[in-house]
């Protein structure tokens, strides 16, 4: 069974590529002024004032050819980001992304469930209702990077923009901060993929994938029942003893 | 610039032996500096189809000048100061593809036609600081030396050792590119530039050549000081 296209397989692996390189380069950069206050004023909103990003986790060598690669990589970024959710858009994918109603409901019980308080993985579509969230914020947490992105880059050729986002100062503050949300974000997905679900990693690769090993039907938490069921455990009445045919895990797309 | 398959792969197999390898503060692979340069060339060509003499830049509202936070560089040992003994009056030249050249006092400037601006300086590292800046606009001396349809590209001059930034055209003539010799209210200091500078938020402040001497037009780019040292040259905002 196919999970996902090939259009999602390659924008998902080019942005790990163009993010990475547009965060790392963009912490050097801010590591040239790590403030937000103007000198001899201060900033309201920011506990670091002046604190360097550890140099580790920067990019770019020094000032400008961290700018190099962000203005250059900034085009790859965008450009993947469109076709990916042109492609979302147009072949529908985007239904299985959108908050649903009870998806706050459903997001508890996620949490229950990985808390050990429920025994039984909740029902769910392709993704469950925390990833939606995660999938859904996404796009518009890294719309405002680039928006705050290009109101710092043009202050005064876009001034309607910069002005729109509380002027220079708050627009790099804003590009900072949605930064932030995608690294943490990110790093929730990365850490969800190595506990529950290192099979998704196939079917980001390859776009292959087996009901039998998704979390659903090993009823998988972190670092709990990794390995899928035995073949013979996995009765037609255990796998879909609590699954309706409308969500059940039939949702992997199929393509031509 | 065409842009094939190849390139792409490329551009990609780069990048990611760039986030493997490169991290901890790296520049990245050598072989990426050509692609570099040529995103920089597509990004010159975007920031100039943006860029509009409508466009203005003001100070935020609320925003106190930054006064002496303002910081100040140059990139002599000392402060330069124009020595009058020894090198005579100051005056600023305005010549290259021009019909006629200018060769202009402090006193000459200053009775030329005066804009008063309360601008951002925005900074290459990140921080703005405010103030009001008094001075002649840049455009205002093209009409009274006559520019030659050919000259594309200004070099602003200075005494600051060999510090230099050249600009577009188009940049230059911008109403809020002055040739400023005021500060707040007040005559400039030699941390400032005095006794004129360039000063314009069009540009970021490394293109912003302080100590002027000599506005000359010329025909291609020039480079600059930062310019030559790896900074963007067009460094438009």
């Amino acid at each position: 069974m196919r999970r996902h296209h090939w259009i999602v397989r390659l924008t998902h692996w080019v942005n790990v590529i163009a993010l990475g390189v547009m965060i790392t380069s963009g912490l050097r950069i801010f590591n040239a002024y790590p403030g937000f206050a103007r000198p001899g004023g201060t900033f309201c909103c920011y506990p670091f004032e002046g604190k360097a990003i550890p140099a580790i986790v920067t990019f770019g060598g020094w000032l400008a050819g961290a700018r190099h690669w962000h203005f250059a990589m900034m085009w790859l970024l965008v450009a993947n980001g469109l076709l990916y959710l042109g492609y979302v858009y147009l072949r529908g994918g985007w239904r299985d992304l959108v908050p649903r109603r009870g998806d706050v409901r459903d997001v508890w019980a996620m949490v229950r469930f990985y808390l050990f308080l429920e025994r039984e993985h909740p029902r769910q579509g392709k993704h469950n209702a925390m990833q939606r969230g995660a999938y859904f914020a996404m796009p518009w947490i890294a719309a405002l990077t680039v928006m705050s992105g290009l109101a710092i880059w043009k202050p005064v050729q876009l001034a309607p923009l910069t002005d729109a986002l509380g002027g220079y100062q708050w627009a790099r503050y804003w590009h900072f901060c949605s930064m932030l949300a995608l690294v943490v974000l990110a790093a929730g997905h990365v850490f969800m993929v190595v506990s529950v679900d290192p099979w998704s990693l196939r079917s980001m690769i390859t776009g292959g994938w087996s009901e039998r090993f998704s979390p659903e039907v090993r009823n998988a938490r972190p670092f709990v029942n990794l390995w899928p069921r035995a073949a013979t455990m996995a009765a037609p009445s255990a796998v879909t003893g609590n699954a309706t045919p409308d969500h059940a895990p039939s949702a992997p797309e199929t393509h031509p | 610039m065409k842009f094939s398959r190849r390139d792409f792969l490329s551009a990609a197999g780069l990048s990611a032996a760039a986030l493997v390898l490169g991290a901890c503060d790296s520049e990245g692979p050598k072989r990426a500096a050509g692609l570099l340069a040529d995103a920089e060339r597509v990004n010159r060509k975007v920031e100039r189809s943006l860029f509009r003499h409508t466009s203005m830049d003001h100070a935020p509202r609320g925003a106190a000048a930054s006064g002496d936070s303002f910081p100040s560089y140059f990139v002599s040992d000392e402060v330069p100061v124009w020595d009058t003994a020894a090198m005579g009056a100051w005056r600023l030249e305005v010549g290259g593809m021009v019909r006629t050249p200018l060769s202009l006092s402090l006193d000459d400037l200053m009775r030329l036609e005066r804009r008063t601006q309360r601008v951002n300086h925005y900074c290459v590292e990140g921080w703005t600081a405010v103030a009001e800046w008094s001075g002649v606009p840049v455009h205002v001396l093209a009409e009274l030396a006559g520019v030659d349809p050919a000259a594309k590209v200004v070099d602003f001059e200075s005494f600051d050792d060999a510090y230099h930034e050249s600009w577009d055209l188009e940049s230059v003539l911008h109403p809020q590119t002055l040739v400023a010799y005021a500060k707040d209210g007040k005559m400039l200091t030699p941390a400032y530039g005095a006794p004129a500078r360039i000063h314009s938020p069009v540009k970021l402040g490394y293109k912003n050549t302080k100590y002027l001497t000599r506005i000359r037009f010329i025909a291609e780019p020039n480079g600059g000081y930062w310019s030559d040292r790896g900074y963007e040259w067009y460094g438009g905002l």
